[in-house]
């Protein structure tokens, strides 16, 4: 392998087309390659927060004086975002309402609304790694067959066909098959791994509200029995 | 508490993406390059090169230094020749008679004495008077000579005394008379060469002494007067010529390892005696070594070229087995065409032999042999073609 067939001499002889694709498979690669880093840091910290809140929370401490630890205007993440959503409604409604139900129903819906705003958070940018992981090895693909439609074209004037004349065009046409490759195979495996840790993550959160609005539903049949009698 | 958890930016992970790209890519550069493969054996045809003798600068110099010591040798023995000469006069006339042909050759070395002796002149003038009285002597002698050859037609026993006595001369003249032959069976490839020969003579000396310009101009009026007499005596007798032809040959060839050793040694005798031509031989040395070296290289690129396009003619025969090994001597024509391909060295595989033989007739013309310099491509016309399958299929 001399000079000539190295693969930076290969990629600076390419075509322009070919050239094209390598810059976007290149472009591809290094912003899946961001995604790829934010969300792993921004899941382990998510999961983090999440556990440390479970802590506090079930560690008895009461409710309001929980809920008064952030100030109001701060947003909050995770776990925590759905249980100040969940009892910042539940305050409001209780003065206005005597209906237990109605007050289950208007918790449960901001707990809802704020459980999307989680998921939407959490999966943030995963489709354009996704993206990234379906379609580059078809643009890597492209850049092959055009490379190599060229190594034809310009075997058709040589007058000598041998190998020496049509190695270099082919191995300078693969390079973008190559390149797709390193830009799909990171994707895909990234892909799985963060969607499942976001649904994993997800799953807690409903746990979590699930069990936050049996807290409060236990809290409401409790007054509106003493109420009652 | 996760309370003061903030937003995971972008910052960091974009410096290791790209981090991490550049990393892929050093490796990739560093690592491939250094596992380069050794570069197979892929060439299949060697060329080996017959006569290279004169590319190469010793043999230019040996050349060079037998030419000069052959004028001097003449020179001086000119002296010593005239007494030799007076006593085998008969002898002589017999000899000059039988090879009347030669007649012209003998002018022509007179040309080349007499620029011997304008050498000997500037080394010393005594010397030169006397050479230039004997030279006169000598060419009224040779007048009579050639007057009495008609009438003398006894000379059979006497003819080995002759040469005996006059070894060296007929050495150099037999020599000339093979280089005449060959001349006149390749009467036009002839005269160009010798118009070559005449230019890189031209060449060398204008580099090396603008004062020898004189001797130039000599060599060039040798040439034409060899051409002139070449001619007259083609013309006189061709066919006397022609039967001798194969018995020179052979007889120049068996005194030629004689006369080299000769030469050599009156080339050293020459280099003690004149110690100016010394000079302009180291001072001209540096060019011929170039002249040498560009010769050199454009003669490997055309024995690449030739190479390759037999190489891509060559259909191998199958079941070869790779050790098999055939040499096709070749032969061109002076504008790249094949004279002749034959088999110098069998496989033993007469398909094998018949294959090489077809890649040269494929590879035909070696049009490439034009762009040489025009002083070493008569050196390059002859040349041996090995065939090895070797490793490729």
């Amino acid at each position: 392998m001399n000079d000539a067939m190295s693969i930076p001499h290969l990629i600076m002889n390419a075509s322009t087309v070919v050239q094209l694709v390598m810059l976007l498979l290149t472009v591809g690669s290094i912003l899946s390659w961001v995604v790829i880093f934010q969300r792993t840091f921004m899941m382990r910290r998510a999961r983090k927060a999440h556990r440390g809140f479970e802590d506090r929370f079930w560690s008895g401490v009461d409710l309001n004086e929980l809920y008064r630890e952030v100030p109001p205007e701060q947003e909050t993440q995770g776990a925590e975002h759905i249980f100040r959503a969940g009892f910042r409604e539940f305050n409001r409604l209780m003065p206005k309402t005597r209906s237990p139900q109605a007050i289950l129903d208007g918790v449960q819906r901001s707990m809802r609304v704020a459980w999307s705003r989680e998921e939407e958070r959490l999966n943030l940018h995963l489709v354009f790694l996704a993206t990234v992981a379906s379609a580059s090895p078809y643009i890597g693909l492209f850049g092959t067959v055009w490379g190599i439609m060229g190594s034809f074209q310009s075997l058709s004037m040589a007058q000598q066909a041998t190998l020496s004349t049509v190695a270099p065009w082919i191995a300078e046409a693969l390079i973008a098959t190559a390149m797709g490759l390193f830009a799909a195979i990171p994707a895909v495996v990234f892909y799985n791994r963060l969607s499942a840790e976001s649904g994993r993550l997800l799953g807690k959160y409903e746990d979590f509200a699930e069990e936050f609005h049996s807290i409060l539903h236990r809290n409401l049949q409790g007054r509106s029995d003493a109420g009652g009698a | 508490m996760a309370r003061r958890q903030a937003r995971v930016g972008y910052g960091i992970p974009a410096l290791l993406a790209v981090g991490l790209h550049v990393l892929v890519l050093l490796v990739s550069v560093i690592s491939l390059p250094t596992r380069e493969h050794e570069p197979s054996p892929s060439s299949i045809v060697q060329a080996t090169l017959v006569s290279t003798e004169t590319v190469t600068d010793q043999a230019q110099r040996a050349e060079e230094a037998r030419q000069r010591a052959l004028a001097r040798q003449a020179a001086e023995e000119a002296a010593a020749q005239e007494e030799q000469r007076q006593a085998a006069e008969e002898a002589a006339t017999q000899e000059a008679q039988r090879q009347s042909d030669r007649a012209a050759e003998e002018q022509a070395r007179e040309a080349a004495r007499q620029a011997a002796e304008l050498e000997a002149a500037r080394r010393a003038e005594e010397a030169e008077a006397e050479t230039r009285r004997l030279e006169e002597q000598r060419d009224a002698e040779e007048e009579a000579q050639r007057e009495r050859e008609a009438e003398e037609q006894a000379r059979r026993e006497q003819e080995a005394e002759a040469q005996r006595q006059r070894e060296a001369e007929e050495q150099a003249r037999r020599e000339q008379e093979a280089e005449a032959q060959r001349q006149r069976e390749e009467e036009a490839a002839r005269q160009r060469e010798a118009e070559e020969q005449a230019r890189r003579e031209q060449e060398a000396e204008a580099q090396r002494q603008r004062e020898e310009e004189a001797r130039q101009r000599e060599a060039e009026e040798q040439a034409r007067r060899e051409q002139e007499a070449e001619a007259q005596r083609q013309r006189e007798e061709e066919a006397a010529r022609q039967r001798e032809a194969e018995e020179q040959a052979r007889r120049e060839r068996e005194a030629e390892e004689r006369r080299q050793r000769e030469a050599e040694e009156q080339a050293r005798l020459a280099r003690e005696q004149a110690e100016a031509e010394m000079q302009r031989l180291i001072e001209g040395a540096d060019e011929r070594v170039a002249n040498a070296q560009q010769g050199q290289q454009a003669a490997n690129d055309f024995i690449a070229l030739v190479r390759r396009a037999v190489e891509q003619a060559w259909r191998i025969p199958p079941n070869v087995s790779s050790g098999t090994t055939a040499e096709i001597s070749v032969r061109l024509g002076p504008s790249g065409e094949l004279f002749a391909a034959e088999i110098s060295r069998s496989s033993g595989d007469s398909a094998f032999d018949r294959s090489a033989v077809q890649a040269v007739e494929a590879a035909e013309p070696f049009a490439e042999l034009r762009q040489l310099p025009a002083g070493v491509q008569r050196d390059y016309r002859e040349f041996n073609l090995r065939f090895r399958p070797g490793d490729v299929r």
